[in-house]
């Protein structure tokens, strides 16, 4: 089953799996889907700079191969560049099917450079296992922009998008920081709710938050690790509260989980701290609006986005009209911002469903 | 006719950890019989769960203190057991009928997204939130029936069959909530589930009520006893005139009725229906109910040890979490307590054992 | 039975050799169970020397203990002059003693050859299994057994229990065995199979290896021993009796502790009346047996004799409904039953002994009132749930009328001896007051003294009025305890004809030949 960016074609099996469900169950179901709120990608909160990139130049053919998307947050960066590909008429979109098996994800590098298309944006399943066929495409001519997960070499990618584990982490302890001078917490008690524990982008986020709390002489007291999914975020919170009476700030890497996390604060009938979210979802941003979290750490779903329009900067040989540099940067590290109640507005956007 | 003098064997003795209560007169002496005769009863069969479990609350006391040792953490524990413990109920079913399920945590997570459906909620909020149960309960029981009816009448492998319903009721989960998080919105579910008795949380009642019917069903009915049966030696009870392929089929949808009511607790536990529900339920239940005391080659089960067997795993990452460990050494304590759970099962029903 | 009568004379000149082996008041306790109470055995060099005893009299404590399996607790053990001590199956092993046991230990998804040569593969220099050459060894060894035809390369999984029977003596000849066990070899064999296993035995013996042979069936003994050791209750009893020259009562008398004079019990006075309660007709299943037809009156014992395969276990099964018939009926008191439907046969009132009563009829691990009840359950369950208690009585008057010993219920069934797990297996059928019996192969695995009881049993449930049928491989126990004997020969009844009308030669005739002699 096409597992890419979900689009119409899903929304119509889900209707399927939907109607039978009243044939089998009679009772009752038909389109599960929320309603439709606009998925990142957009124009980026109105910091367009004026220049001549996005008028229509020759037409160039884009191809795009990511994992599956098994997550909120890749399912939202698939829609994503799937979306700004739309936006431009001069590209020729060619997107592969989804797929966690990198030696699929090699023949679809193969077969896009066979087609001679004119770049190639690859989100990896695995960055080491895709650089020799991502360096193959360079060698053929084809500039290959990276996103997310880095190759093992230099020279597979003309460019690099990445998000910042480390930077959400320093994010969401300046943010902790802030709050504890703010509330006045003295040696505040802070708790991290990690993701799955042996990621390497997990310890990164760890990293970072433990970093940015040692500059204003915080510490992390309680830390435990879910799985990314609402279950083990529901367990692992729980065990949490139980862990201390008393907690200032909880940081939970990851907001999937993190529908778990806040009903395991219901469970517990707990709200005496402040508690931060990671990655940015629709559902942590109406949470944050209505008053029910702080804030989130963004970790910006439009990474492949970006890299589309890279990618057809690069196919057009054009540069980013902000930089002097004529040519387009070989590495680009997004910002993680932290989003809080009085920007959520802006970022809301950019806020996947998940 | 008294030829038949001594009927003692020399060889052919169960195996450790069988139950064969010993009647005879103590000849042998003082505390040894004595102490034989109260372990060969249900409570000496589950005794070396009990010491585990026990040593298990004796150290989070020690380390923990009163953060262990308090009514709240108590049911916040028996809380995060109730959900795996509705499924290893339902798997020592199957699993003393002599099959397996591999398919429980996607069932789980089928049951949950179709009861959690935009369609479904709408429809229960307007009528009545039973609507979300009973339609949890039909996709388990569903997904139960086509896994019996393949093993029993297609005569498929057990192990491939579920195999198979892992894939694709994960995967139909995925489709029907396009990999999102469907968030819980009916109200009135939420309150009645995650609300309590008699400070009790609902969930916990459920649980226990589930594992006395399971208990009653298991040793006190001729449900229970074909099931023995059924897992013993199959050809046997066929041959005494048991319907065995609809036995089997029916243990599978039992199990699938059990994986629904998980569903709907989880449900109200994580106020989602997600295609990540039940991750690793499978590995989870079947080490509880085989630390449990439960034959995995069938013919033998015990409800009681199941149970614990839930609590050990429960309280283990509640300790660790209380004492700040980390995920890798969480892991390593968790292998040792396994092995060291079985073994002192394993000792202790040696010594109710004669032989 | 009747045919070769000839024992072997070469042990004439080994009687005054030293012995190869000796055990000397051997001792094994378990908990609470002394196994072993001083057990004494020699065994010379060349001899086939029998082990006789009842279920629990301490033979496979004392074959595992020569096996090195088992550690006596007191004892010597003397092999060629040199006390010694087996720690372990490989010391065993390694002194030359090999151990075929009951339950043959062969891996199904290996060759024959890779069989033979588990544990000691053959290697070649690379390290790699050498399988040409293990093939040619294995070939060899076959060859020596005197079965040439037995292909090295064939997978155990598809032979049959006497081929498998040869593999393991061919692994135990392939360790340069001096000794060999054998732990009821016959057991699983048909006549001509174990027919060619003795000609083996006597082959191996005239190579200078020595056989322990245990078996219940004291004809065997007769045919091929040469001396006998008796035990009892853990103990030697006697030891070193000529098998030629012990009348088979003095053997029973020793075994049973009690002279019995014949086990097989009178037939009641005049043929049984009534009409037939069983009544089977054209009965046939396509590839095992066509056009059966017979009836059995209350109270008549029919026997139904032929060889292996020659579908007599099949026709008994298919009365029961455990296989469909493509043709014919089956009739129970007038009623015609649901074709391949056990539940319609039980409802009729047919009971079942099946012939593999460990894995057909039994669950082991169960206590005995379970085995009993299991057919019953309905009516122990009142909505559904058991009334414990009430089970456990019914179950106990029952195989306390049947003199299950120890009566006593809660024992796990795979405690029991043959005997006994056979009566477990019949209470759990006059539970069910049932009106027709069928009975496979009613003594396999029952020893000496308890087949009488086993067999008086049956008669005295004949004289209640219950119609039995008996399928057996012994044409002498078929003779003895029926009232009528059926012959089958290659799938169809070849004979029918009162029990007293006819010997034992005259049926192996006609199951040899399928045609009346």
């Amino acid at each position: 089953m096409s597992a890419t960016a979900r689009s119409r074609r899903t929304r119509t099996l889900t209707r399927i799996g939907a109607l039978t469900a009243v044939a089998a169950l009679a009772v009752g179901c038909t389109s599960n889907t929320p309603a439709e709120e606009s998925n990142g990608g957009g124009d980026d909160g109105g910091t367009t700079a004026v220049s001549a990139n996005d008028d229509p130049g020759e037409t160039v053919t884009i191809g795009f191969s990511g994992p599956e998307a098994d997550h909120g947050w890749l399912a939202a960066i698939n829609s994503a560049a799937r979306e700004e590909a739309d936006k431009y008429e001069d590209i020729e979109f060619d997107i592969a099917e989804g797929t966690n098996d990198p030696s699929a994800q090699i023949a679809h590098i193969e077969s896009f450079i066979s087609k001679g298309v004119d770049a190639i944006v690859l989100l990896p399943t695995d960055g080491a296992a895709l650089t020799e066929a991502a360096t193959e495409a360079m060698q053929a001519g084809i500039p290959v922009v990276n996103v997310d997960r880095e190759f093992s070499n230099e020279f597979a990618a003309r460019v690099t998008i990445l998000g910042d584990n480390y930077g959400m982490g320093v994010s969401a302890g300046t943010y902790a920081c802030q709050l504890v001078e703010e509330n006045d917490l003295g040696d505040a008690v802070i708790a991290e709710i990690a993701g799955i524990d042996s990621l390497p982008l997990t310890q990164d986020r760890s990293q970072g938050f433990e970093d940015a709390l040692a500059e204003c002489g915080q510490d992390v007291d309680r830390r435990v690790a879910a799985e990314f999914t609402v279950e083990s975020g529901e367990s692992a919170a729980s065990n949490l509260l139980q862990a201390a009476n008393e907690i200032d700030i909880i940081w939970n890497h990851d907001d999937d989980q993190g529908v778990g996390v806040k009903a395991a604060f219901e469970n517990a009938d707990r709200d005496e701290f402040f508690f931060i979210g990671g990655a940015g979802s629709a559902n942590a941003m109406r949470w944050i609006e209505a008053g029910e979290m702080e804030a989130t750490v963004l970790y910006p779903p439009t990474q492949a986005a970006d890299g589309i329009r890279l990618a057809r900067l690069l196919a057009q040989d054009k540069g980013l009209s902000d930089l002097v540099q004529v040519e387009v940067p070989r590495r680009i590290v997004l910002n993680a911002p932290v989003v809080t109640a009085d920007n959520v507005e802006q970022y809301m956007p950019l806020g996947f469903e998940s | 006719m008294s030829l038949q003098a001594s009927a003692v064997e020399s060889g052919g003795q169960p195996g450790p950890g069988e139950d064969v209560p010993e009647k005879k007169g103590a000849s042998g002496g003082g505390f040894r019989t004595r102490a034989t005769d109260l372990l060969s009863g249900s409570a000496g069969r589950n005794l070396g769960l009990v010491i585990a479990l026990l040593l298990l609350c004796l150290i989070g006391l020690i380390t923990a203190g009163d953060r262990f040792a308090n009514v709240d953490n108590m049911m916040t524990v028996l809380r995060l057991a109730s959900v795996i413990g509705v499924v290893s109920v339902g798997m020592t079913f199957v699993i003393t009928g002599g099959g397996i399920d591999l398919s429980v945590g996607a069932i789980v997570a089928l049951a949950s997204v179709w009861a959690t459906t935009l369609a479904t909620q709408t429809m229960a909020s307007d009528v009545h939130w039973i609507l979300m149960v009973s339609t949890a309960l039909a996709v388990g029981a569903g997904c139960g029936l086509v896994n019996g009816l393949l093993i029993a009448y297609g005569r498929m492998a057990a192990f491939i069959v579920t195999l198979a319903m892992l894939a694709a009721a994960r995967g139909l989960a995925e489709l029907i909530a396009d990999k999102k998080t469907q968030v819980v919105t009916v109200g009135p579910f939420l309150d009645f589930f995650r609300g309590s008795l008699l400070g009790i949380p609902r969930l916990v009642i459920i649980f226990a009520l589930v594992a006395v019917a399971g208990w009653v069903l298991l040793n006190r009915t001729a449900y229970g006893r074909r099931t023995l049966a059924v897992g013993g030696n199959p050809e046997a009870a066929r041959l005494a005139g048991i319907n065995v392929k609809r036995h089997q089929t029916s243990l599978y949808v039992l199990l699938g009725v059990a994986c629904g009511i998980a569903a709907v607790m989880l449900m109200a536990r994580t106020t989602a229906g997600t295609s990540t529900h039940g991750t690793l339920y499978e590995l989870d239940a079947i080490a509880a109910v085989v630390i449990g005391g439960t034959l995995l080659s069938g013919g033998r089960g015990t409800i009681v040890g199941t149970v614990f067997g839930v609590l050990i795993f429960t309280t283990l990452t509640n300790v660790f979490t209380l004492n700040n460990l980390d995920t890798s050494t969480q892991a390593v304590a968790k292998g040792a307590i396994i092995v060291i759970a079985v073994l002192l099962q394993q000792r202790v029903a040696a010594r109710s054992t004669p032989g | 039975m009747g045919a070769a009568h000839q024992a072997p004379d070469e042990s004439a000149g080994a009687s005054d050799r030293q012995p190869l082996l000796e055990m000397h008041d051997i001792v094994k306790h378990f908990p609470g169970v002394k196994a072993l109470d001083g057990i004494d055995l020699d065994v010379r060099a060349g001899e086939v020397h029998c082990l006789l005893g009842q279920n629990g009299a301490g033979k496979s404590t004392l074959i595992k203990v020569l096996a090195g399996a088992h550690q006596p607790n007191a004892g010597r053990i003397i092999w060629r002059g040199e006390e010694v001590r087996l720690p372990n199956p490989q010391a065993a092993i390694k002194l030359g003693i090999a151990t075929i046991y009951q339950e043959l230990d062969l891996v199904d998804g290996l060759t024959v050859a890779e069989n033979i040569h588990l544990g000691h593969e053959r290697r070649n220099r690379w390290g790699f299994n050498a399988a040409r050459e293990s093939n040619a060894a294995a070939a060899e060894l076959l060859g020596r057994l005197g079965h040439p035809e037995v292909s090295p390369t064939t997978e155990v999984g598809r032979m049959s229990a006497a081929g498998k029977q040869i593999v393991s003596m061919a692994r135990a000849l392939s360790h340069d065995a001096k000794l060999i066990v054998m732990d009821e070899p016959s057991a699983v064999l048909d006549q001509e199979e174990v027919g060619r296993l003795f000609r083996v035995v006597r082959d191996l013996s005239a190579q200078g290896v020595a056989i322990v042979y245990i078996s219940h069936r004291l004809e065997e003994i007769r045919e091929i021993g040469n001396r006998v050791t008796v035990l009892k209750d853990g103990r030697t009893v006697a030891t070193g009796l000529e098998a030629k020259d012990t009348p088979t009562k003095e053997v029973i008398r020793l075994m049973t502790g009690r002279s019995i004079d014949y086990v097989f019990p009178d037939r009641g006075a005049g043929a049984p009346e009534g009409d037939p309660v069983l009544e089977v007709e054209g009965l046939g299943r396509t590839g095992e047996f066509t056009g059966v037809d017979f009836t059995v009156r209350p109270g008549e014992i029919v026997g139904l004799a032929g060889m292996v395969g020659s579908g007599r276990s099949e026709i008994l099964e298919t009365i029961y409904g455990a296989r469909k018939p493509t043709a014919g009926s089956v009739k129970v008191a007038g009623k015609r039953l649901r074709p391949g439907r056990v539940g319609s046969a039980m409802a009729a009132g047919i009971g079942f002994a099946p012939e593999e009563r460990k894995s057909q009829a039994l669950v082991l691990r169960d206590p005995i009132y379970r085995n009993v009840t299991m057919a019953s359950l309905p009516r122990f369950s009142r909505r559904g749930f058991m009334h414990n208690a009430e089970e456990r009585r019914a179950a106990a008057e029952h195989t306390g009328a049947l003199d299950l010993r120890p009566n006593d219920v809660e024992r796990a069934a795979g405690t029991l001896s043959g005997g006994n797990q056979q009566k477990v297996v019949l209470a759990r059928w006059l539970l069910r007051e049932c009106k027709v019996l069928l009975l496979d192969e009613p003594s396999r695995g029952v020893d000496v003294g308890a087949r009488t009881e086993i067999y008086a049993l049956v008669r005295s449930l004949a004289a209640s009025g219950i119609a039995v049928v008996v399928v057996s491989s012994e044409i002498e126990e078929v003779i003895g305890l029926s009232d009528r004997v059926l012959v089958i020969s290659d799938g169809s009844l070849v004979h029918d004809c009162p029990a007293d009308e006819i010997d034992e030669h005259q049926v192996l005739d006609m199951v040899m030949e399928g045609e009346v002699a």
